[in-house]
């Protein structure tokens, strides 16, 4: 991912609440500080397809955002 | 050899600090340096005379150790033993455990950065576990010997300050497990009927040697009755079959111990080979058992080709392969044995003790600088 984001691609981490600390170190050491972390809610595990369809929703917005800062 | 003052000149390479246990044991406190326990200062003088058995240059990285990718140095790696309590001759185990551990197949930054409990536990082979003392006997995991207590918290210290497994940032452990605070033992060859552990995965029996697995606790097997190696099989097996093991969906590689009674009885005609195709043939459970969430959730979709369509009478298999399963003899008297599952996502990695030119060190004397 960092790769990809060092390449100028639109790139993000989707990333669950407890573990935005390991994201934002991750990054750091990949060398790509400013990488995007997308966040959703914990937990990820034993989710119905509903909720992870919430858990889409909440992602995509972020996504969107992304993209549209990357065409300014 | 460079001069240590020399490394420590950098910017951020050293602190000044007076001379006051309390007050240094509070500054790195404070700084996140450690494992909650005092520590022993890190002065230049005792860094110096651990690194007096290292044979290769004090900054140049032995290995970048995950989740941080920090460089362990031997300068580094030398902090972190004066820290553990460590004896100058024990550095060159450290140094061996650190580079095993950072090796692609282990996984180091899965076993640092997973919410699972797993720590890097080292089995130590060969003639330097004697020589250092190293326990193999009885309460071999448990309190007593400096060897182990002190390389094991060094390897731990390393993980932290060097790895960056801070928990909550590095290391997302849902529960942590004592063994994060030390977990090296000895193997104990001295009473095994079988060959030790390095000379099954290939050394001479000359070498000595390290096994590092991304291992959970011990979880103990007792069985004071059975006088035949099925017997005692048959309890081992049962023990390792449970439903809640990462080691279900991996090709893992767990650990089981049998105390030397317990292997005693079970080498009356079974190899390790042999017990370990025991082992495995009968290390099952139903997979009734499982709850109906992971059987629709997991089995039926992770392990489709076996389980798309099986019954609750379908054997689920506690490990994959026989030959994965790794058998260690450890412990003093007693009618036990202990089953040691895994992180999974993990294979164990055995290297052997070499001077930096290639050979296999009979002594940590041959890391000795004159």
């Amino acid at each position: 991912m960092s790769e990809l984001r060092k390449r100028g691609l639109v790139t993000a981490v989707i990333c669950s609440d407890p573990f935005l600390k390991l994201g934002k170190t991750q990054a750091k050491v990949f060398g790509v500080p400013d990488l995007p972390l997308v966040m959703i809610p914990h937990p990820l595990g034993g989710l119905s397809l509903e909720q992870v369809e919430g858990r889409a929703h909440v992602a995509i917005p972020q996504v969107v955002e992304l993209i549209k800062e990357h065409a300014k | 050899m460079t001069d240590l003052a020399e490394l420590l000149r950098p910017a951020g390479a050293s602190l000044e600090a007076d001379d006051d246990f309390e007050g240094i044991n509070k500054l790195y406190l404070e700084r996140g340096w450690g494992d909650g326990l005092p520590i022993v200062p890190p002065t230049m003088q005792r860094v110096e005379q651990m690194l007096a058995y290292c044979d290769r240059p004090w900054n140049e990285p032995v290995a970048k150790m995950a989740p941080r990718y920090g460089e362990a140095t031997p300068l580094r790696l030398a902090a972190n033993a004066v820290m553990a309590g460590c004896r100058p001759e024990y550095f060159p185990l450290l140094v061996l455990a650190i580079e095993a551990m950072c090796e692609e197949p282990f996984n180091l930054y899965g076993v640092q950065a997973t919410t699972h409990l797993c720590a890097p536990l080292v089995i130590v082979n060969g003639p330097v576990a004697l020589e250092l003392d190293i326990n193999s006997g009885h309460n071999a995991f448990g309190p007593g010997r400096r060897a182990n207590a002190t390389i094991g918290r060094a390897i731990r210290l390393a993980l932290l300050n060097i790895g960056g497994a801070i928990p909550g940032t590095g290391d997302m452990s849902t529960f942590g497990a004592p063994s994060k605070y030390s977990y090296l033992v000895a193997e104990n060859e001295a009473a095994s009927p079988w060959e030790p552990l390095h000379v099954e995965r290939g050394l001479p029996r000359e070498a000595s040697a390290v096994t590092v697995i991304g291992a959970e606790c011990l979880h103990n097997i007792n069985d004071h009755e059975s006088l035949s190696a099925e017997g005692i099989l048959t309890t081992i097996a049962g023990t390792m079959s449970v439903t809640g093991s990462n080691d279900i969906y991996y090709e893992a590689q767990p650990l089981v111990i049998m105390s030397p009674e317990h292997a005693k009885t079970v080498a009356i005609g079974y190899s390790k080979a042999e017990a370990k195709r025991f082992l495995q043939e009968h290390a099952t459970l139903p997979l009734g058992k499982f709850s109906p969430e992971n059987i629709e959730r997991r089995f039926r979709v992770t392990f489709k080709e076996r389980y798309a369509k099986a019954g609750p009478d379908a054997p689920v298999f506690a490990v994959q392969r026989a030959g994965d399963i790794i058998i260690a003899v450890i412990g003093g008297a007693g009618k036990h044995s202990a089953y040691v599952p895994t992180f999974g996502a993990t294979k164990a990695v055995t290297r052997a003790l070499k001077t930096r030119d290639g050979r296999l060190a009979r002594s940590v004397a041959e890391f000795k600088r004159s």
